[in-house]
């Protein structure tokens, strides 16, 4: 019986090692911790043959592990449960690897694992690094099937290397082609995934730990004149229900997608695609205001911009926003909602909005009150102090120091209190500009909360309290490189200059391609593939498997044909001459019978055809001397393309 | 030498071969044929589950990895059809054996260009002969056989293979050679003793016995080519048929190893008695001389005599 190579132990080792890495952030400790076990110790029976299990040991080993999964995980084999399931699977496979049949699984069951991180994340860095290992598994597939017991054999490792980038084109093909509106095929257990960025209860604390995250949330390219930095507010959830503590979204009703009235185009809009990253919510973002829904979302009639599921894959989005004012009529029922006032209010709350009210001639004036109010007595800071059960009275009262959720919440509050419809809007504020992209990447750090009050003669009107402490904070972004905790916050002021400037470049250029990345890569989807391919007059999946088909087959017959002429050029191009000059000679003296030697021909074209008899004595010597003695092969082979009848 | 359509088309040039070869065969896209391993299978099963997986979740990495595997896979055929391609085979000549014993298949395999090969898989008839091959090497690989029975042995097919790169596909090469072995009978001593026609001066009791012109020894039937002035004119007249008159010369020593003298013994009993003995008088450095129905050779010594004999042993009434 043959016996897997040592050498290919080690390296299908070192490969289960670097699968489970990049779940390390993704699956529970215990799942890593016992995958990096069974790896050890087949690796620890290189040296310790006999600590290899046998049968009676593995099998209960197996049977538990699989308990383990299930108990952890239950029924569903969803992502984590399928990512555990197979890491532990290939520990326990590996162990019991005996033979070149047993590694061949061990290989097959590593590439199944290679994609499993993807169903985390899916950056360009993993996917290189997955690129590594898929090399290295080429390389063990070759190793296994070889008598090489070395790792490191030049043409072998060539070899691998040929085949990937070989694969390469026929990959695209399927890439581009495969009709992704299949599926999915069944429902998935619903993951639980970091939500990053707004989430849909806001309490006066919740957007400040955002502040210090440089990842992108979503990006944003202007096909249009690109409004100031102020003015790009990226509005998202719109929460009317507020408790005294937090503000939860209610999820919008049927009523309220019948009742979401799209604006007209205008000369004055503002078109741009939105780019958005998997955020795990149902809603979307966009320049205030969205003037309609685009493909795939449905608008409200509080213009909030609605998925069918939530955003499991980068998705891009053409969106038309307006800048004019809209001026919309309130219902009833909106009036009520965005009146109420929690019952637990603090009386000095109930004091100090009442009083702005009896003694401001209208509205807009109770607004500026406010605003006045904030500006001469409040601190705007990235780390406030913590609040308690009355998180509006205590900010307004006591602490007065809050980041943009302290100052939107307790905004809207006061404003109902003084009868002012008002509703609060989760978002973004400003984004930086990719110079070497063209693009506005808009980060976590970038997350704001702002208000909405309703005027009777202006509609709902935006009204951003913390523009009215920190206008910095609006002019410009914040770096979250240089914040730190119960310090002020640092804002993206100054162009950095010499060795800075260098870096930000070099920032903005991995910026840029990750965007692209996103964008041409991540974001073809079943959307985008019809998008794409409609250029091409393939619109429907039918289409799709029909040129598919042609595509892939006609890659194979190209690379057959360079394969089949690779052979043929290696045939000696001497031999070639020779047969070249026997098809002229045989018009003149007839075919080489089969018992001629090729001497006996020349002398007998030689005899046959006086005519040529000098140039054919000369071909004859230089042919034997090419086969026979040292004659130059080139002097042969031009002599023959000179000859003719 | 182009294929015929019929011939082209026949299901027996994927598992046997082409028609068999006198002198080397070069293996070419026309003696290849490719097709998925059992592993291979397997790694479609392990593909299919990575396409439903990338597309439960519409996964583009996914995707792209499932698409990566399989169309390195595709291309992996080939580096397995060039692994063969361009291989120059031919058997080589072996020594004869007796039936009975395990011999071998010499196949000679040449790479004549810059190309390396690795891991050939070389079988015949369930004996397999792993090797690779070096730029322009020439490789003897010596295949078992089990020889059971005299006469001509010819090769069944010999099958190239290998898996290489991947072990996903099969590129094999079935190759089918007119050489044949020639099998003598297996060498037995029944325990009979040689029925000496020694000369009448020869007392020792040598196994001796060279044909002559001097005494006469007895009848045998007239074959062609016998002495005309040999014939047994009187029998004749008898009307007993022709039969020649038999001489022992003098002085002779010379031995005759007649099919008669084993009358007792079957047939291939008989064959291997007399191959025997052919052994044992040749390694006594005796002369003898071989009497089969209808075949004689005459007495003689050597190794070329020898294999006459076992020759007329091996092939007896086989053609």
């Amino acid at each position: 019986m043959m016996l897997i190579k040592p050498n290919l132990i080690k390296l299908l080792i070192a490969i289960g090692v670097l699968l489970i890495i990049p779940h390390i952030a993704g699956l529970p400790t215990s799942f890593i911790l016992i995958g990096f076990a069974l790896l050890a110790w087949r690796a620890l029976t290189l040296w310790m043959p006999k600590a290899l299990p046998n049968k009676w040991l593995l099998l209960p080993l197996s049977i538990g592990l699989g308990f383990f999964v299930l108990k952890t995980y239950g029924m569903s084999l969803g992502r984590d449960a399928s990512s555990s399931l197979l890491v532990l699977l290939m520990g326990l496979k590996l162990l019991e690897s005996r033979t070149p049949r047993d590694a061949q699984a061990v290989i097959y069951m590593s590439f199944f694992i290679l994609i499993t991180p993807f169903l985390f994340e899916q950056q360009i860095t993993i996917a290189l690094y997955a690129l590594s290992i898929f090399y290295l598994l080429l390389l063990a597939l070759v190793i296994n099937n070889t008598q090489s017991a070395s790792l490191i054999n030049p043409p072998l490792l060539r070899l691998s290397g040929l085949v990937l980038l070989q694969a390469f084109p026929l990959m695209l093909i399927f890439f581009v082609l495969f009709p992704r509106m299949i599926g999915p095929l069944w429902a998935m257990p619903d993951e639980q995934s970091a939500i990053s960025g707004i989430s849909n209860t806001i309490n006066p604390g919740s957007v400040s730990n955002l502040a210090l995250s440089d990842e992108t949330a979503f990006r944003v390219r202007f096909n249009s004149p690109v409004p100031q930095q102020k003015d790009l507010y990226w509005r998202g959830p719109v929460f009317w229900e507020t408790n005294g503590q937090s503000w939860t979204l209610t999820p919008p009703k049927k009523d309220s997608f019948e009742q979401a009235t799209p604006l007209a185009k205008q000369k004055s809009d503002i078109h741009y695609t939105l780019m958005m990253e998997p955020h795990h919510q149902f809603w979307l973002y966009a320049l205030d205001l969205p003037a309609a829904a685009p493909k795939n979302a449905r608008l409200t009639h509080d213009h909030q911009l609605v998925l069918a599921n939530k955003l499991s894959r980068n998705i891009s989005f053409d969106i038309r926003s307006t800048t004019q004012g809209v001026i919309t009529k309130l219902s009833d029922n909106d009036l009520k909602r965005a009146l109420k006032v929690p019952d637990n209010t603090d009386p000095r709350t109930l004091a100090l909005a009442n009083n702005w009210a009896k003694t401001s001639p209208d509205k807009s004036a109770i607004v500026n009150h406010a605003l006045k109010f904030f500006n001469n007595e409040f601190y705007y800071t990235l780390k406030p102090p913590s609040l308690g059960k009355n998180p509006v009275a205590e900010f307004l009262f006591e602490t007065k120091r809050g980041f943009c959720g302290h100052f939107a919440t307790s905004f809207a509050t006061l404003m109902r209190i003084a009868g002012i419809p008002t509703r609060l809007i989760g978002g973004y504020q400003g984004g930086v500009y990719n110079k070497v992209g063209g693009f506005y990447n808009i980060r976590q750090a970038d997350a704001h909360v702002w208000a909405e009050v309703w005027l009777a003669d202006k509609g709902w009107v935006r009204v951003d309290p913390t523009a009215a402490i920190a206008p910095n904070r609006i002019e410009h972004s914040i770096d979250p490189s240089l914040q730190r905790i119960n310090s002020d916050i640092n804002f993206l002021l100054n162009p950095p200059e010499g060795l800075q400037k260098w870096v930000q470049q070099l920032k903005w250029g991995i910026n840029s391609f990750d965007y692209y990345w996103q964008n041409a890569v991540l974001a073809y989807g079943p959307e985008k593939q019809l998008d794409f391919l409609s250029k091409f007059g393939i619109l429907d999946w039918v289409g799709m498997v029909k040129w598919l088909a042609i595509l892939s087959v006609a890659t194979l017959l190209i690379s057959l044909s360079v394969v089949l002429i690779r052979q043929k050029k290696a045939d000696d191009p001497v031999q070639k001459a020779y047969l070249a000059l026997c098809r002229i000679c045989a018009k003149k003296i007839g075919l080489r019978f089969p018992h001629e030697t090729a001497t006996d021909y020349f002398n007998r074209a030689i005899k046959d055809y006086p005519e040529k008899t000098e140039q054919l004595k000369t071909l004859k010597t230089l042919y034997l001397n090419t086969r026979y003695g040292k004659g130059a092969e080139q002097i042969f082979i031009r002599s023959v393309k000179k000859f003719k009848i | 030498m182009p294929l015929a359509l019929s011939a082209r088309l026949s299901l027996k040039r994927f598992t046997k071969g082409e028609a068999a070869q006198h002198t080397h065969i070069k293996l070419n896209h026309r003696r290849i044929f490719i097709l998925p391993s059992k592993t291979g299978l397997t790694l479609a099963i392990v593909i299919l589950l990575m396409l439903v997986a990338s597309i439960n979740y519409n996964n583009s990495m996914g995707f792209v990895f499932t698409f990566l595997l399989a169309a390195a896979a595709q291309a992996s055929t080939f580096y397995g059809f060039k692994n063969l391609s361009g291989l120059v085979v031919s058997l080589s000549k072996t020594p004869d054996y007796y039936a009975g014993s395990t011999g071998h298949l010499n196949l000679t395999v040449k790479e004549t260009g810059e190309r390396e090969r690795w891991a050939i898989h070389a079988s015949h008839l369930g004996q397999l002969k792993t090797f690779d091959l070096a730029k322009n090497q020439l490789l003897t690989i010596k295949i078992p056989i089990k020889l059971k029975h005299r006469g001509w042995y010819t090769p069944s097919t010999i099958t190239l293979s290998t898996s290489f790169p991947f072990g996903v596909f099969r590129a094999w090469s079935p190759l089918l050679f007119k050489q044949a072995i020639l099998v003598y009978p297996q060498a037995i001593d029944t325990g009979l003793t040689l029925d000496f026609q020694l000369s009448s001066k020869e007392q020792s009791g040598l196994q001796s016995n060279q044909l002559g012109t001097d005494d006469f020894a007895g009848l045998k039937p007239y074959q062609q080519g016998h002495n005309y002035r040999h014939i047994n004119w009187k029998a004749f007249a008898a009307e007993k048929g022709l039969f020649s008159n038999e001489f022992n010369a003098e002085q002779s020593a010379s031995i005759w190893l007649d099919w008669q003298s084993c009358q007792s013994l079957a047939l291939e009993e008989k064959l291997s008695q007399l191959c025997f003995w052919v052994l044992q008088c040749e390694s006594q450095g005796l002369e003898y001389g071989l009497r089969l129905p209808n075949i004689e050779l005459a007495a003689s010594h050597g190794e070329a005599h020898q294999h006459a004999c076992l020759k007329e042993l091996a092939l007896f009434e086989l053609i």
